[in-house]
């Protein structure tokens, strides 16, 4: 007998002990006289636990293939995502959101217009007004303007869509990430990247479907419920992939254990999960030996996919990319490189773009700066790179934060900070997307001459998420999942396609 | 005031009929359990018990008739509920005599068995005329429904040409008051499923006064406090969402006409963005211009399942359609054994991926058939100029990927026929220098991709700015 199939049979028997133990008299006569009445009940309700009202289609959650590609509602102009978000949020009026006018009120008091009944997180009393800490050029043919923070960026402006006038209701990073990215500010929702693997699937069953990715030194302040499967099976939560050592923690075989011993024991620990499915019929067990292949299947196909050094040097120089370390411009080969091998969403965290003023890094003229030249580079060879492989065509690129800033300097406490910076602001942002079916060259939204609020054309991160959900096939309104006897959704009871910016 | 003294006791019907069940019921029960040895003590009070049951029973037939010759129900309904209540008061009276005259003993249990029958079914359908036919079902069949849910449409393409009244609103009234004004049912005797009944009111008077939606008792009733006894639509039906109530006082302003169109009335803001709403919520989403608008029979199942057995998607491109994507992405078969496959699929076919696959000339030439092809991607595959040949018969072509193949200008100028061809993907092939003016100038308005895009470096790429000093 193999060293295999010893370890197979003790499991197996140890398998069966546990099994006879629950098989008492006790056990027996409770379950019948319990059992009966659910049998009864369940079937009174058949149909209600999951139903929806349409009674099709109740869940697309099946457990024995959680993750395997599934029909979107109609054809959608995307394929996958990837979600650009520079947390902290950084400000649309030194990147582009052009205001002459603010130019001349710099270092005014603000008008009290501005300040009655508003709340800002830092702001206290009368803050100055601060002037754009940019130049500012009309770019490409569209003539949008962008700041001379992002020449690289400047040069593909004519691929992207801008939203100018993005508003949220949340002013501070975790609730305001936390609506971005699931449609509530409190936590316990799926994430954008969760309800869409829930929705579709994934194509490469060798890879997850929702990898995130992080840079900037620290995790965005909502932390992982940013990328959370909230009431979704768990098995849609993001898996978050590290760019320096091992992408995914204990990957690799410990050592002492070959390949072949590793596919013996998970063998061995399916049959036993396949006897156990035998014995009880739980779902939830086809899915656990699903995961269990996936996971063996994954630590070939992971780090062969994660692996950036076998890049050509063209494309290292075009991203700017800086091996062996966990950086931005890494994080974004990286997507790309997940989105050819059919990832369906990867979501990039960027930290670092909180610039109140109150130190250097923190400052919209020292530190804001050394954050754009991260990013700049890299998110610009994205999309050409996107480009060249034929890949945006199906491939939605989306950049923003999860507020803006205020045109007024941030005076925290009152008193002014040592270095310039601004505030936290939810009536006016920019965000911008690309490729995947969204117009070239457009922009959507207006603000007032100093870029303190919306005067047309707003939307809110509901409206975005409906848009996303819309060009990977999914009508937003009709895309739920019954919990707690109701039905919910991404963008819960908002939302609207922004039509405007649809090719 | 004495004239509306049977209308008062027709009204006294509901809180009547739930005696006779009670104690109907508990004469029941009281009659089975004395039939066991323990507790045969209870058989001298069951005469009493159904004695009371049956007087009982007989007041609220009476009553139950005053009341239906006043109220306005269902007919039918009613004259239903009417004979079994009758058959629940004589079943009672007969359960009673042979209970006090203590024949029939062995049958006691079965006629007792009948009138519960008879009860439920009674009070049931006494139900179903207050509470609407589907009260009782409606929770378990329908779980989701939402009463406040505004009424569904056919899209409106334009709304300024839409009719006011019969696409606008007669869809309203249709789905929310026709069930108790229409053909069946005319509660206070009025009717809106025809204009001119409509225009004639109901038993109060007219209740639609043109171009004063202020004193229509139809707007009056919509707006009264849902919790107002005279709240239409009564509070356990769906209700009218707040846009029909809006859409509904302003046709009624504008005249309350029955054949004009929207855009021959007056619209105020807040009427013209509700308008829009309409539109924007009944557009239907924009097929994409490349795929096929006619539908397609389902595709061959067994050549669906051999693919995707050996690890290739294949899969319809949404839910209700059978045109069909594939993508060989983690092919379990040598390829050769698989392209083949892909013939029988060919009316369905309009996407199909191959990228990074030891994909040959020869291989192509067996989805030359697949016509309906739109989107084809190649890239990094061994085809060259010659493959490309077998593509010219795709003449629904839309995008080509071919980076880094071995094709030259040659081969993709051969496609110059297929005139939907929009984009071609070509980075990193044989075409070099001056053939991308030729190929540009070949295909007309799609987009000839060479890539090989640089981002150049820029010294401020790597520069770092640091914070100025400060004085002191």
């Amino acid at each position: 007998m193999t060293q295999k199939e010893i370890h197979n049979k003790r499991l197996l028997k140890e398998a069966n002990e546990r099994a006879l133990q629950l098989v008492t008299r006790r056990h027996f006569l409770k379950e019948s006289a319990m059992g009966f009445g659910a049998l009864a009940i369940g079937s009174l309700l058949g149909g209600c636990h999951f139903g929806s009202s349409n009674g099709v289609n109740s869940t697309l959650f099946d457990p024995a293939h959680p993750l395997a590609p599934k029909l979107p509602m109609f054809p959608g102009r995307a394929k996958s995502v990837i979600y650009l978000h520079m947390a902290g949020a950084p400000s649309q009026l030194e990147l582009f959101d052009y205001k002459p006018a603010l130019m001349k009120l710099d270092g005014q008091d603000c008008p009290q217009s501005l300040l009655e009944g508003k709340r800002f997180a830092f702001i206290r009393g009368v803050p100055k007004m601060l002037a754009p800490q940019a130049n500012f050029k009309q770019r490409g043919q569209c003539g949008a303007w962008v700041s001379d923070h992002l020449p690289h960026f400047s040069t593909i402006v004519d691929e992207v869509s801008f939203l100018k006038s993005v508003t949220t209701d949340q002013f501070n990073h975790a609730p305001a990430q936390l609506l971005v990215h699931t449609g509530s500010p409190r936590l316990g929702r799926p994430s954008m990247g969760s309800w869409v693997t829930y929705g579709l699937g994934t194509e490469n069953q060798n890879l997850p479907g929702f990898v995130v990715l992080t840079s900037g030194g620290k995790f965005p302040d909502a932390g992982k419920s940013v990328w959370g499967s909230g009431f979704l099976p768990s098995v849609y939560q993001g898996v978050q992939c590290r760019s320096e050592g091992d992408p995914v923690l204990f990957i690799k075989d410990p050592a002492g254990m070959d390949r072949d011993l590793r596919k013996a024991s998970i063998d061995a620990i399916n049959e036993v999960n396949k006897k156990e499915y035998e014995e009880y019929r739980d779902p939830e067990i086809l899915s656990r030996i699903s995961q269990y292949e996936m996971a063996y299947r994954m630590q070939i196909s992971v780090p062969d996919v994660m692996n950036i050094n076998d890049e050509p040097q063209y494309i290292h120089d075009m991203y700017g990319t800086q091996p062996n370390k966990a950086c931005f411009a890494n994080n974004i080969l990286l997507a790309r490189k997940l989105v050819e091998k059919g990832v369906r969403f990867v979501q990039l965290f960027d930290w670092g773009w909180d610039s109140h003023g109150s130190d250097a890094n923190l400052a919209i003229d020292v530190g804001f700066i050394n954050k754009c030249r991260q990013v700049d580079k890299s998110i610009t060879a994205l999309i050409l790179d996107l480009k060249q492989r034929g890949l945006l065509e199906e491939t939605l690129v989306v950049w923003g934060g999860e507020f803006g800033r205020t045109p007024m300097q941030e005076n925290r406490e009152g008193k002014q900070n040592p270095f310039k910076g601004r505030d936290h602001h939810t009536e006016a942002f920019t965000i911008w997307m690309a490729g995947g079916g969204i117009k070239k060259g457009a922009s959507y939204g207006e603000t007032d001459e100093i870029g303190y609020a919306s005067i047309g054309g707003k939307v809110t991160p509901f409206d975005i998420q409906a848009t996303i959900l819309n060009q990977l096939g999914f009508n937003h309104e009709k895309f739920t999942y019954q919990f707690q006897g109701r039905p919910f959704r991404l963008t819960d009871v908002s939302g609207e396609v922004i039509r405007e910016i649809l090719a | 005031m004495f004239l509306s003294i049977p209308e008062f006791i027709g009204h006294l019907h509901p809180v009547l009929v739930h005696v006779p069940i009670g104690i109907l019921l508990l004469g029941c029960l009281f009659l089975w359990q004395s039939r066991k040895d323990k507790t045969e003590h209870l058989q001298p009070v069951i005469n009493v018990i159904l004695f009371w049951g049956m007087v009982s029973a007989f007041l609220s037939c009476i009553t139950g008739y005053i009341l239906s010759t006043t109220g306005d129900y269902e007919e039918g309904l009613v004259e239903f509920h009417q004979w079994m209540g009758i058959a629940v008061a004589a079943i009672s009276a007969f359960v009673y005599y042979i209970n006090k005259k203590n024949i029939l003993y062995r049958w006691q249990t079965m006629f007792t068995v009948m009138l519960l029958l008879l009860i439920i079914v009674t009070g049931h359908l006494g139900g179903s005329l207050t509470h609407g036919s589907d009260y009782l079902t409606k929770p378990l069949l329908d779980p989701g429904a939402d009463p406040d849910v505004a009424v569904k449409r056919k899209p409106i393409p334009n709304v300024q040409e839409a009719a006011v009244y019969s696409d606008l609103l007669e869809p309203v009234f249709k789905a929310k008051c026709y069930t108790c004004h229409g053909r069946s049912k005319q509660k206070g005797k009025l009717r809106l499923d025809q204009p001119d009944l409509m225009m004639k009111g109901g038993k109060d008077g007219k209740v639609i006064i043109p171009g004063n939606p202020k004193e229509s008792e139809l707007v009056k009733r919509i707006l009264l406090p849902k919790e107002a006894d005279h709240h239409m639509a009564p509070r356990e039906k769906a209700q009218l969402t707040e846009q029909e109530i809006s859409l509904i006082g302003w046709w009624i302003e504008n005249g309350a006409d029955f054949t004009r169109k929207v855009k021959d009335l007056p619209q105020p803001d807040k009427i013209k963005s509700q308008l829009l709403d309409l539109q924007k919520a009944t557009i239907e989403v924009k097929p994409l211009p490349e795929l096929p608008t006619q539908p397609v029979e389902k595709a061959d199942q067994q050549s669906v399942a051999a693919l995707t057995n050996a690890g290739v998607v294949v899969l319809p491109i949404s839910q209700n359609s059978n045109y069909l994507e594939a993508n060989f992405i983690n092919p379990q078969m040598p390829l050769d054994s698989l392209i083949h496959l892909l013939a029988p699929l060919k009316p369905q076919l309009v996407s199909l991926k191959l990228s990074g696959l030891p994909l040959t000339d020869q291989m192509l030439s067996s989805i030359a058939n697949c016509t309906q092809i739109r989107r084809l991607e190649l890239d990094h595959t061994n085809i060259t100029d010659q493959g490309l040949q077998s593509l010219q018969s795709l003449d629904q072509l839309y995008s080509l990927n071919l980076v880094g193949t071995r094709v030259t200008a040659t081969g993709v100028l051969s496609l110059k026929s297929l005139k939907k061809l929009k984009s071609v993907y070509l980075f990193q092939t044989g075409i070099k220098g001056s053939d991308w003016q030729i190929l540009k100038r070949a295909f007309p308005g799609a987009l000839i991709d060479s890539g090989g895009y640089t981002v150049p470096f820029l010294p401020t790429d790597t520069m770092i700015v640091r914070p100025p000093k400060r004085k002191g």
